[in-house]
């Protein structure tokens, strides 16, 4: 049993040194995959084993007991453990097809196939390190083959801009991270993070670990000022790995920040409304910046922001929690952004997944050219309309319950605090609600424009591979699972909250409300559905004729809604936070000439913060150019100089 | 317990059967107010019967998500009708949380409505399903802000129970749950798609929302979607009368025909200011909705520091 993780992990070495030597590059795919799968799921498999059985913490790889202390399976570990492998199933198997297209293309496809299984290593690895090096060696090897699985397409001028953003942006994240540990092993005196407490009464050094805590692993995590580089990052990786860096390596700067709050406890109630309004801004603006996009993944990884925020306000829920120790709401706070982390884990990779067998068969990643997909596969259709649908929220599919477990902790913490507590979770409910509404004016957006109506531009074909349709209907398949049958994964939940917080015992909690009421809805909704459709069938005649056109007979394709047509009502209210440019040329004199349109949006917290304070700190450093010569002496005789005053300091330091 | 399913089977016939005759009876007085005679107050019943057995007649455009719409429209809308206590009766699915259900299987409605209506690919189907999409945006807080603030204030969250905690007795109360009425009242207007929000009866498509996003429906999918929407003018009238009921606890036939009444009463004030206002611009509904969402927050504040 114990042996599970090492054999799990072992395949993955396995198969990223074998897609070296295995020669043709065809068999080194099918390969890889088949190895990735099946080591992917034994992790699964371990995950679910351990939070079931509900052990106490023990050793992760039982043949090398010296190292039995950097690693520790705690709930949290290996309730990320479970996000991680569930996520990496499908995308591995999507791979498959996806880099054929590659390989016919004579691409060299194998660092990807490399980086890519070692990254999900590391990405496991990571989230069971219990010492704060290996943490950040692992965090490191996790950028680094991440950032090498981006450059598939290394020629292009995008790919390399894009990756040079995410590699600098998670250095930076990394750089806060080391001040971070840094101050905890000054403050606690060891590396283990089963040693890592540190409390308010330490005075200044608490506040700053907190800081560069949060600035690190929320900078990861994509929260709102500080998540420019996620619509840089993801749309030039590669389907599977955008899905991969969207679904779960984002989410260990939620695990992170999970960590954060188990080293500094207690939070004063302070940052939990501090997290609240941040997270509550990252839900809607990142929501609303993803309404004014027409480049498809761009727009999902606006949507990683949202609902990166919507994780966030359940996590400063559980916050206030703990500072008031009221257990129910520690629950539903940690329990719905758990929850949700896993949801998102599912559909976000599902959706990308999606997006990347659009973008090879349309070679082109602006939702204003596409149109019709679902004459040619409803089947791919469907699937993503399932992802859309839990993703937006609604019931009855997974991303409605984990809202759902946060909106019953808003309505729990109201009536347990008192006080001011009960308009201000009134007014985030209603910030909640509005972030659905505008999800769902999102997703109705997109579904519309790429799939529905006629081919904006001329589709022959579109192909979608059986792998395809596997890894999607896979995760589609999960997306319903877990909304009509939330009850299966409570329990795990809970698991994962009460190992991780070593307090009460959690399960109770998790009746709080009567879910077979739930499931009688959706059943009931579904039967509804059902016995419709066949009274639909047989009562009346059917006939198929031209759609009403007021009149007007010869419609085109270029008639219809575009997604900024779509999204303009909405985004004028918010035109200037969302900064939309507007250019067009319009016809004016009789004879009209070529007249257009084009509109698009800018990051406000890139254009205005990012950029900025990037350039400042550029210039200052140019203003040292007098150093730069082109003599070596020169260089070393500066290196004798820094280390003089270095000996200096260290001779004169109390 | 057989009892009880049928107890909760009642309320659920009643919003099946009588929502048509609550649209009759709004269009009538509309009409006697602005002077005609009117169609009978059967006549949405007729309508449906003669949908019913019209042939339904499919764009060439359309796929399998304009075939499936109006039948998940119609469930979810359904479905939401079972969780209201129609006269203080418990309603059949009442539980923990329901308001929020509630509120999102209203929106898994709304998402398939939007989608079924831009399957056509139609400009004008687009130009509706934009503007319902834009206006839900700012009808879903006032929502929260009605029911959800009164959730707040008593601590439930089945609206049931919600509904029961209600007391007119200290006028701070009073003009709270005043205040939320009204508020509630707009968001009536805005979902179902009435004046001045959207006209039902211009015929012009560039001027509508619900109508415009039905167009390429006939037959039997016209009849699931006119049906839909008088579920659910019944359903907000239901979610806006209750707020005045507070008899119903301590008897409940005195409590149902005080219900009855207060419907009557609201199918009037729907009609008298349908005659009086004219439609808004479409631009400034948001603004409209926004002044809704914003008595609400002032009430609740009101409240909580007079309280």
């Amino acid at each position: 049993m114990d042996y599970l993780f090492l054999i799990g992990c072992s395949l993955f070495i396995i198969g990223a040194i074998a897609s070296v030597l295995i020669q043709p590059v065809r068999k080194a795919l099918s390969f890889f995959v088949l190895i990735n799968t099946l080591a992917a799921a034994i992790n699964l498999i371990f995950a679910i084993k351990r939070l079931i059985e509900l052990p106490q913490v023990s050793n992760l790889f039982p043949v090398f007991p010296q190292y039995a202390s950097m690693f520790r399976a705690d709930g949290l570990a290996l309730f990320f453990l479970l996000i991680i492998t569930t996520a990496a199933i499908p995308t591995v198997i999507s791979t498959y097809s996806y880099l054929k297209h590659y390989i016919h293309k004579e691409t060299s496809v194998r660092v990807f196939i490399i980086s890519f299984s070692l990254l999900l290593l590391f990405t496991q690895l990571l989230v069971f390190a219990n010492h704060g090096i290996v943490f950040l060696v692992f965090w490191e090897l996790m950028t680094l083959t991440a950032y090498l699985g981006m450059l598939l397409e290394k020629e292009k001028e995008e790919v390399q801009k894009g990756s040079f953003v995410f590699f600098t942006a998670t250095h930076l994240a990394t750089f806060f991270l080391y001040i971070f540990f840094f101050l905890l092993n000054d403050n606690c005196g060891s590396w283990l993070f089963s040693d890592f407490h540190i409390s308010s009464a330490s005075g200044t050094v608490f506040y700053l670990v907190c800081l560069f805590g949060f600035l690190g692993f929320g900078m990861k995590a994509g929260f709102m000022p500080m998540h420019f580089w996620l619509p840089w990052a993801h749309p030039i990786a590669p389907a599977a790995l955008s899905a991969f860096l969207s679904g779960v390596i984002i989410k260990t700067g939620i695990y992170g920040i999970f960590r954060i709050i188990e080293f500094c406890s207690p939070l004063p109630v302070w940052m939990g409304l501090v997290i609240l309004t941040v997270s509550l801004f990252s839900a809607v603006f990142g929501v609303w910046y993803a309404l004014a996009q027409h480049d498809i993944k761009e727009l999902l990884a606006y949507h990683s922001i949202e609902n990166i925020g919507i994780i966030g306000i359940g996590i400063g829920l559980g916050v206030i929690g703990i500072t008031n120790s009221i257990q129910p709401l520690v629950w539903l706070g940690f329990g719905g952004a758990l929850f949700h982390t896993f949801n998102h884990a599912i559909f976000k990779s599902l959706l990308f997944l999606g997006s990347g067998v659009i973008c090879h068969n349309y070679k082109t990643r602006n939702i204003e050219k596409m149109g019709g997909i679902v004459h040619h596969a409803p089947w791919f259709v469907g699937f993503f309309l399932i992802g859309s649908i839990a993703i937006s929220g609604i019931p009855p599919l997974n991303g409605f319950m984990s809202e759902f477990l946060i909106f019953k902790g808003f309505f729990n913490g109201a009536a347990a605090l008192g006080e001011y507590y009960p308009l201000l979770m009134l007014l985030m409910t209603a910030g909640l609600a509005f972030v659905g509404g505008l999800a769902l004016m999102c997703f109705t957006k997109i579904n519309s424009i790429m799939f529905l109506g006629t081919e904006r531009s001329r589709l022959d074909s579109f192909k979608v591979s059986r792998t395809d349709h596997t890894a999607m209907g896979i995760l589609a398949f999960l997306c319903i699972f877990f909304g009509i049958f939330p009850q299966s994964i409570l329990g795990i939940i809970s698991s994962a909250v009460t190992l991780s917080r070593n307090e009460l015992d959690m399960h109770p909690y998790a009746m709080f409300t009567r879910w077979e009421f739930l499931t009688v809805i959706f059943a009931g909704v579904l039967l509804i559905v059902m016995v419709m459709i066949i009274w639909k069938k047989f009562s009346t005649k059917q006939r198929i004729s031209d759609a009403w056109g007021c009149g007007y007979t010869p419609q085109t394709p270029r008639m219809q809604y575009t997604a900024s047509s779509y999204a303009d009502e909405i985004n004028s209210i918010a035109s200037h936070t969302l900064q939309i440019k507007k250019h067009a040329i319009l016809p004016k004199t009789m004879f009209p000439k070529k007249s257009n349109f084009v509109s698009h949006s800018e990051d406000f917290s890139e254009k205005r913060i990012a950029a900025p304070v990037y350039n400042y700190i550029v210039s200052k450093i140019n203003s040292f150019d007098f150093l730069s010569k082109t003599d070596i002496r020169f260089y070393i005789s500066l290196m004798l100089v820094i280390a003089v005053i270095y000996s200096i300091i260290a001779i004169i330091w109390p | 317990m057989a009892l009880r399913i049928l107890q909760g089977l009642l309320p659920f016939l009643f919003i099946l059967g009588l929502s048509p005759l609550l649209v009759g009876l709004i269009n009538k007085q509309k009409a006697l107010l602005t002077g005609r005679t009117g169609a009978p107050i059967w006549q949405p019943y007729y309508e449906l019967i003669r949908l019913s057995r019209k042939e339904t007649i499919y764009a060439k455009t359309a796929s399998f998500v304009s075939r499936l719409a109006p039948v998940v429209v119609f469930s979810a809308v359904l479905i939401a009708g079972f969780m209201l206590p129609v006269g203080y009766t418990r309603p059949l699915l009442s539980f923990n949380g329901d308001i929020v259900v509630f509120a999102y299987l209203l929106g898994l409605a709304r998402f398939f409505q939007i989608i079924g209506a831009m399957d056509i690919g139609s400009s004008f189907e687009g130009m509706g399903a934009a503007r319902e999409a834009t206006f839900a945006v700012f009808a879903e807080p006032i929502y929260f802000f009605t029911i959800g603030s009164l959730a707040f204030v008593s601590g439930y969250t089945s609206l049931y129970e919600i509904y029961l905690s209600i007391r007119l007795d200290n006028p701070s109360s009073l003009v709270f749950i005043i205040v939320s009425s009204i508020s509630a009242f707009f968001l009536m207007v805005t979902e179902c798609s009435r004046m001045p929000v959207d006209d039902p009866n211009t015929h012009l498509e560039l001027t509508m929302i619900h109508e415009v996003m039905i167009l390429d429906n006939s037959g039997v999918d016209l009849f699931l979607y006119q049906y839909s929407s008088y579920i659910k003018i019944m359903i907000y009238g239901i979610y806006e009368v209750l707020f005045f009921n507070p008899f119903g606890m301590q008897n409940q036939w005195l409590g149902f025909s005080l219900f009855i009444v207060l419907l009557l009463l609201l199918s009037t004030i729907v009609a008298w200011v349908e005659t009086m206002i004219a439609r808004l611009k479409m631009k400034n509904v948001p603004q409209y909705l926004l002044f809704a969402t914003a008595i609400g927050i002032l009430d609740l504040l009101i409240y909580t520091f007079v309280k």
